[in-house]
């Protein structure tokens, strides 16, 4: 919210009455003989934006849906257009880890330490069927994690065997809107907390 | 060559170490006795009527529930029920493992498979690394796997499981883990809904409705 340094033509401070806000005379004397703009906000929704604008995902892929996000980092899809193109080549310059891939027993450790020294605030986007739920590895599949949330909090899944590069532009975007939302200490809601007690690790 | 005049040369070469041929089947094999493996390769290998320089692929089997003869019921694999729970059983596996060899001459441009049985509690086989060096990497596999025993190999490790996995996840016995050095492998429930939707709500069936009037 902005406004300009003179008033508007016309513009009478008498008739404060029909306005739906109070003027400060002593701070419209300043915007007047500075003649400078001004910005109301709060310190979260700064921080928020700063941190939905440039999310920085960890160079990290598993399996085929690597490929889908490669795709989306190319010129055609373009992750760059919403500030998550700069793939960093170590977990320590990184908000973002795309799980992008099957999560097999050996990759669980490491993905567990990549995740550990990823610097708070992080978040984790579960990428395809089997980073969700072991997809087509659920009944036979002696080496696979059946799903990620068994060893990393989740924020986004993104569904898909691999999912498009769309789908995943959309599960930022969600993404995006999480961050947008968070107010001060961030309260895990109810439910989340119910759920996550039905999963083993997590305990 | 034809695949029978190949059988034909293997067989006089190894003498009673060629313990038979099917012809019938898409890609005709020749049984070897396990103990002769090495010696038949060689002489595929180095034989300039046969020229087999590459060994395309070694393959491991699996005859549980079968007998010598290939007759009986092939057993289910074990998997993990719909719960991700793993399924047990206290079957112990029957039967014998066996390898099969692919082998390609590039120069001449024919294939030829061998094929040999071992028992399967103790299923040991001599190495043809010295033979064609990329069987070290197969036999490694092959190990890992299916838990097939390569004596001579020189550095018989596993090759894609973790060095402290316990167990040969092919064979058609193997009981799938629950957990993994701390790694959960067990699933959730997947069609189970946590959030269950309470029956009965404000639509209910005309006949529980008061008549008007």
């Amino acid at each position: 919210m902005s406004t300009h340094a003179t008033p508007p033509e016309g513009y009478d401070v008498s008739r404060e009455h029909m306005l739906d806000f109070k003027v400060d005379e002593q701070l419209l004397q300043v915007v007047e003989t500075d003649a400078k703009n001004f910005i109301l906000t709060t310190v979260d929704e700064v921080f928020n934006w700063a941190r939905l604008s440039s999310v920085w995902p960890v160079t990290f892929g598993l399996a085929c849906c690597a490929i889908e996000m490669m795709a989306t980092s190319a010129t055609r899809y373009d992750i760059d257009r919403f500030g998550a193109g700069a793939f960093r080549a170590t977990p320590r310059q990184a908000d973002l880890m795309i799980v992008s891939g099957t999560v097999t027993a050996k990759m669980a450790t490491r993905l567990k330490l990549i995740y550990d020294q990823m610097p708070e605030p992080k978040w984790v986007i579960a990428m395809g069927s089997c980073a969700i739920g072991g997809g087509p590895y659920f009944k036979y599949g002696y080496h696979v994690v059946k799903g990620v949330d068994f060893i990393v909090p989740v924020d986004v899944y993104v569904p898909g065997c691999p999912p498009r590069p769309e789908v995943l532009l959309d599960g930022l975007m969600r993404l995006q809107d999480k961050i947008r939302g968070r107010k001060g200490r961030f309260i895990t809601p109810k439910w989340v907390t119910d759920y996550a007690k039905l999963i083993p690790y997590r305990k | 060559m034809e695949q029978n005049a190949i059988y034909e040369l293997l067989a006089g070469a190894l003498g009673d170490g060629a313990l038979g041929y099917n012809e019938h089947a898409l890609e005709p094999w020749a049984d070897v006795a396990p103990a002769k493996v090495v010696e038949a390769c060689r002489f595929l290998r180095d034989d300039p009527r046969l020229g087999f320089n590459q060994l395309m692929c070694l393959s491991a089997l699996d005859w549980d529930g079968l007998d010598e003869a290939g007759k009986g019921k092939s057993t289910a694999i074990l998997g993990y029920t719909d719960d991700g729970q793993p399924e047990t059983s206290d079957r112990v596996g029957t039967g014998d493992l066996g390898v099969a060899y692919h082998l390609y001459s590039h120069a001449l441009r024919h294939k030829f498979t061998l094929r040999l049985r071992v028992p399967r509690d103790v299923a040991a086989v001599p190495t043809v690394s010295g033979v064609w060096t990329t069987a070290a990497w197969h036999e490694r596999e092959a190990w890992d796997l299916m838990g097939i025993t390569f004596t001579g190999h020189a550095d018989l490790r596993r090759m894609l499981l973790d060095d402290a996995w316990v167990g040969h996840p092919l064979r058609k016995d193997y009981v799938m883990p629950g957990t993994w050095n701390g790694v959960p492998l067990q699933g959730q429930p997947y069609c189970a809904n946590p959030f269950p939707v309470e029956t009965g709500g404000p639509d209910q069936p005309a006949g529980d409705k008061p008549a008007e009037g």
